[in-house]
């Protein structure tokens, strides 16, 4: 009963549906951000956790345009610089992710949400993970080796971890902005 | 101009909701997070560790004042021939819960529950049961970040306490750190402590790192020793902050190529 009169006044005033949109999407890349520092009991392999930016960033792209993914993976690459260090920047590969994720074309490949989702996000876990070592490279502070054999650790612990996370962050999201693109083709 | 104006009126929301959050992403980089790790911190309170001696450190603190007996013993024959030594005063330090790890893969962080409201500053040396971890690399009110000795950007002077053979050390991204020797034979074994050494102007001398694990004097361009840091790195649950202010006495002779720390 309170949820339908909820829904009545978000369909009737578009501001503030817009506005609790926001709060609900922000609240959500808070929340990934706080778990970021955190390695909780089973979520963690070798000291490695599941990147929770990078999941983020593929629950907010897989139904969006490429831009749309840019973007994100724009604003949350620079938060991530500055809870981590400037050099090598976030920005570049959380971009990659939000663009491939957006133009992959899934619908044609699977079928199932669940597992696609997992699926990306192990892909494209792999890809920043791989971005990142090669900045590294350029970067030239250490040596190939060093870079290489810890991207390779890195890169499978965070795919599997992520993968296995994803859709804890995606069912809900996706749920949530299903219901008010409903909202706002209603109106 | 008619068509900016529909464009306008069209994405207007979006635009500022953009322009918006992109202005929260640059401003939480240049503050370094700080908010966030604020907010971190206040939620992760409940959840700390309230500072008690865990018996699985126990094992750990003991290694570590072996180590330390065996520096002091090697420092203690040479100082004999030495006079007007002036020892250092022991200063308190500030005890610490960890609260989290880095935010990314690629970084050996940890972040501490006390910050510049406690007094820590930046530089700030991080000592752990077993021995040195890091150094505090940036501060908010309530906490404070450290870059582990065991992040490959991390470079120490370090010393064979034995046989006061020196070196630096660099992370390895794990417990492990590789100790890169300046000279070309130099003296040591297994199972030898390495500590910090008196060139290492980010750390004081004489503070205990790790044991080594094993040696390689082939390595070229210098000879390599893997050390294991004493500290369990992976899983600490507290650790002691002491202020550390840099000496000028090794700002006369910077060894600059041997140590330096690329700051993030």
């Amino acid at each position: 009963m309170k949820t339908e009169s909820l829904i009545a006044t978000l369909q009737d005033r578009p501001i503030a549906r817009i506005a609790v949109n926001s709060a609900v999407t922000a609240a959500s890349v808070l929340l990934c951000l706080l778990v970021s520092p955190t390695r909780l009991l089973g979520m963690e392999l070798a000291g490695i956790g599941p990147n929770w930016l990078l999941i983020w960033v593929v629950a907010w792209s897989v139904k969006r345009t490429a831009f749309h993914g840019a973007l994100a993976g724009l604003t949350l690459g620079l938060i991530q610089d500055g809870m981590t260090a400037h050099e090598p920047t976030h920005t570049l590969s959380l971009m990659l992710v939000g663009i491939l994720t957006a133009r992959l074309r899934k619908e044609r490949y699977l079928r199932e949400d669940f597992i696609s989702v997992a699926l990306i996000a192990f892909g494209m876990a792999v890809i920043a993970e791989t971005v990142t070592a090669i900045q590294y490279s350029f970067q030239g502070d250490r040596s190939l080796v060093e870079i290489w054999t810890y991207h390779q650790l890195i890169a499978l612990g965070s795919a599997v971890l992520s993968s296995m996370w994803a859709p804890i962050v995606y069912f809900p999201l996706k749920h949530w902005w299903q219901q008010m693109s409903a909202l706002e083709q209603q109106t | 101009m008619f068509t900016l104006r529909r464009w306008w009126d069209r994405h207007r929301i979006q635009t500022v909701l953009a322009g918006l959050s992109l202005g929260a992403a640059v401003f939480l980089r240049q503050t370094q997070g700080a908010v966030l790790y604020e907010t971190y911190q206040l939620l992760a309170r409940p959840f700390q560790p309230n500072l008690e001696r865990k018996s699985a450190l126990e094992n750990a603190r003991f290694q570590e004042l072996q180590e330390r007996l065996t520096e002091l013993e090697s420092q203690n024959q040479q100082l004999r021939s030495l006079l007007g030594y002036v020892s250092e005063n022991k200063r308190s330090g500030i005890t610490t819960p960890v609260v989290g790890r880095s935010a990314d893969h690629w970084w050996q962080q940890l972040i501490l529950g006390r910050g510049q409201k406690d007094g820590v500053k930046d530089g700030a040396i991080v000592m752990a049961p077993g021995g040195v971890v890091g150094r505090v690399i940036s501060v908010t009110p309530r906490t404070s970040r450290v870059l582990l000795l065991s992040d490959p950007s991390s470079r120490v002077g370090a010393t064979v306490s034995r046989s006061r053979y020196m070196g630096y050390i660099r992370g390895k991204s794990s417990n492990r750190v590789v100790m890169e020797f300046f000279d070309k034979v130099p003296d040591v074994r297994q199972g030898d402590v390495i500590t910090t050494s008196s060139l290492s102007q980010l750390f004081p001398a004489g503070l205990p790192v790790g044991r080594v694990e094993s040696v390689n004097l082939n390595k070229s361009p210098a000879p390599e020793a893997v050390i294991e840091l004493t500290a369990p790195v992976s899983f600490l649950e507290w650790a002691v902050i002491y202020p550390h202010a840099q000496s000028s006495l090794s700002r006369s002779s910077p060894p600059a190529d041997r140590e330096s720390e690329s700051q993030p």
